[in-house]
């Protein structure tokens, strides 16, 4: 087990392409962190950086407090499940599990035990003998999940290795690889695109865009206080509303002006946004926030919303309308799954206040305001 | 009766081609059982078959000397092709050796009409003092070998491959072990069909063995054009003589069909 320190990291291509630019970041001794964002953001080139496979321009790598930059992959001490599994197909899955430990020269006996182990761990016991083409999806992630367990190394790297299953697979080999962290407790690097794969596994999510890092934070953390409306609008589904507004005097307190809606700003965030009053802004509503009732002591305001159509999806309904009135901007509105409402129809809820984000449009970045735990 | 006929007519067409392509063989067949006066006849007429023309061969025309040399030269200019066809492959798809520059020029030796090479060749092995030797046979057929396998096997070691290779290096193999332990055996399909292919180049290769050879090294394209004297051709020994020839490439046969489509079709990874 190992730390993974990322200091001022930079990939350029000979074509002058920056890939990566200037990264840092601690990954700590047997954490779970995640490498978010869309494709072409840098973060498989990040990892393929932490794992030796591609060379770094400029900055540090420390692997366990070693500098690493000019290690052969060999001699890292790391394991890599890539998205296509790669996985050796002209030997059997015993001898793909094997291929790394007798390159080592491991004895024979202790590389049995650790192929009996970790393929009782993985359940695939009755594959050993199989080729890879004869294995389906599911079971060729496992055995490619289990050549990188046998090696017992000092982190796991993880290139999109769900996005290759279908969805019901998906889910289960996710709670399996959070089981998994938990019993070993070895440093995992998950590079994935899937935000419910970030929400759901990672101790830590490290959101990456055109090369750079946006936000480091825990899960709810960064889904609570994106830190710009890239961020706001990458996380969650549907993800955050994203509304052109203004901040404006409300007597002696402020109000985001969204249409014809004022939504007062709860005290707390008064001095955050004041140097804002009387600028255009971006309001950031999560559909989570919004409910059938209010709530005493102005912790709500209520909103008009015109319905455009419902999704039922079973366990909660989406309500698309729009914001304040007809012409408003279109919102995705969370709500119960007995929740109902026609075309056309005006429905009134209510925004939990304490919730508001406030963007600056300029910058794109939130007005910081006090931190939601 | 529709579905009776969609069975049939693609098999009417099929041996109709298939006609096209075979009548020359078999005609060389027939020819090749008969004596000189009955091959010329036309409309063809069987006569009295006989393996007359093949003892023929043996006796009256070394033969077994040609047989031998192609044998000799092919499997030695593949083999020695092979192992570098397949670094060279490997280290233009892998490494980019030398740029595109140095690809498209290996590719643009073999647009060059085989003549053009052939007197330079001559005159290298004239001053080394290789002239009418097997040796020069076996070099000049890797001119050719060379450059046509290492890039039939390029692709073999492009896409995937590459993951492969990282998986391996990941895991502890340095470069020149996951070239021998994962990409050259991954890529084995492809090597086998390139090594048919190359050793049926070599097989029935002319223009160099024309020149380059002497009479004792003479390989059997150009023992079968000795037939053809100006006493006329020998036509029912000639016949004999191509079927013969043709043997091994026949033997190959079943390697060929199951590895060169296997191979040809990158079916490894899949």
């Amino acid at each position: 087990m190992a730390s993974i320190t990322l200091d001022k990291i930079t990939k350029t291509y000979p074509n002058d392409v920056t890939a990566v630019n200037g990264v840092s970041l601690d990954i700590r001794d047997g954490e779970f962190m995640i490498f978010l964002g869309p494709s072409g953001c840098g973060k498989s080139t990040t990892l393929r950086m932490i794992a030796g496979l591609e060379a770094i321009s400029s900055g540090d790598l420390l692997i366990g407090g070693r500098r690493v930059n000019e290690v052969d992959p060999a001699d890292r001490d790391i394991a890599i499940v890539f998205q296509n599994y790669a996985l050796y197909p002209h030997m059997t899955v015993a001898r793909n599990l094997a291929f790394g430990l007798r390159l080592r020269h491991v004895e024979a006996s202790e590389i049995q035990s650790r192929i009996t182990r970790v393929a009782a761990l993985l359940g695939i016991e009755p594959l050993l003998s199989r080729k890879p083409s004869q294995l389906s999806g599911g079971q060729r992630q496992r055995v490619a999940l289990g050549r990188a367990l046998v090696r017992e190394p000092q982190a796991f790297l993880l290139d999109e290795p769900l996005s290759n299953l279908d969805a019901t697979l998906r889910a289960s080999m996710r709670t399996e690889l959070i089981k998994l962290h938990n019993s070993l407790g070895t440093t995992i690097v998950h590079v994935t695109h899937d935000q419910v794969e970030a929400m759901t596994m990672g101790e830590r999510i490290c959101i990456m865009r055109d090369g750079d890092i946006v936000q480091v934070g825990a899960p709810m953390e960064v889904y609570r206080n994106p830190a710009d409306t890239f961020v706001a609008s990458f996380l969650a589904t549907p993800p955050m509303n994203l509304l052109p507004g203004r901040i404006e005097s409300d007597g002696d307190g402020l109000a985001a002006v969204v249409e014809t809606c004022r939504l007062p700003i709860p005290a707390a965030y008064r001095e955050a946004y004041a140097s804002h009053a009387g600028k255009p802004v971006i309001v950031g509503l999560r559909p989570e926030d919004f409910q059938a009732v209010a709530v005493g002591g102005g912790r709500t305001a209520p909103v008009a919303l015109h319905t455009i159509t419902t999704e039922v999806l079973g366990p909660e309904v989406i309500l698309v309308a729009n914001f304040a009135s007809p012409g408003g901007p279109e919102v995705h509105i969370r709500m119960p799954r007995d929740f109902r409402a026609k075309t056309g129809e005006t429905v009134t809820l209510h925004f939990d206040l304490p919730e508001i984000q406030v963007f600056d449009p300029g910058t794109t970045r939130v007005l910081a305001r006090p931190f939601l735990p | 009766m529709n579905r009776i006929a969609k069975k049939i007519v693609p098999h009417v067409i099929l041996t109709v081609f298939s006609l096209v392509i075979l009548m020359p063989l078999i005609w060389i067949v027939r020819v090749s059982l008969t004596d000189k006066l009955t091959a010329y006849k036309i409309p063809p007429e069987i006569g009295t078959l006989g393996l007359m023309n093949y003892v023929d061969i043996f006796q009256r025309y070394p033969f077994v000397s040609w047989f031998a040399n192609s044998f000799i030269v092919a499997t030695a200019s593949t083999l020695v092709a092979l192992p570098l066809a397949t670094a060279m492959a490997y280290s233009f798809a892998r490494l980019n050796t030398g740029g595109a520059l140095l690809r498209l020029g290996v590719l643009a030796s073999q647009m060059l009409p085989p003549i053009i090479l052939v007197l330079p060749l001559f005159g290298v092995f004239l001053l080394v003092g290789l002239t009418q030797s097997r040796v020069a046979l076996i070099i000049a057929h890797l001119t050719i070998a060379l450059p046509f396998l290492s890039w039939m096997l390029v692709s073999f070691f492009e896409g995937d491959m590459a993951r492969l290779e990282e998986a391996a290096r990941v895991d502890g193999a340095s470069r020149w072990q996951a070239f021998l332990f994962v990409a050259v055996p991954v890529a084995a399909p492809g090597i086998l069909a390139a090594g048919l292919l190359g050793f049926i180049l070599s097989w029935n290769e002319f223009l160099f063995v024309l020149v380059l050879s002497g009479p004792d090294t003479q390989t059997l394209p150009v023992g079968l054009a000795s037939l053809e004297t100006h006493a006329g051709v020998e036509i029912a020994p000639l016949a004999a003589a191509t079927v013969v020839s043709l043997l091994p490439v026949f033997a190959l046969l079943p390697f060929l069909r199951k590895h060169l489509i296997q191979g040809l079709s990158l079916g490894a990874l899949k």
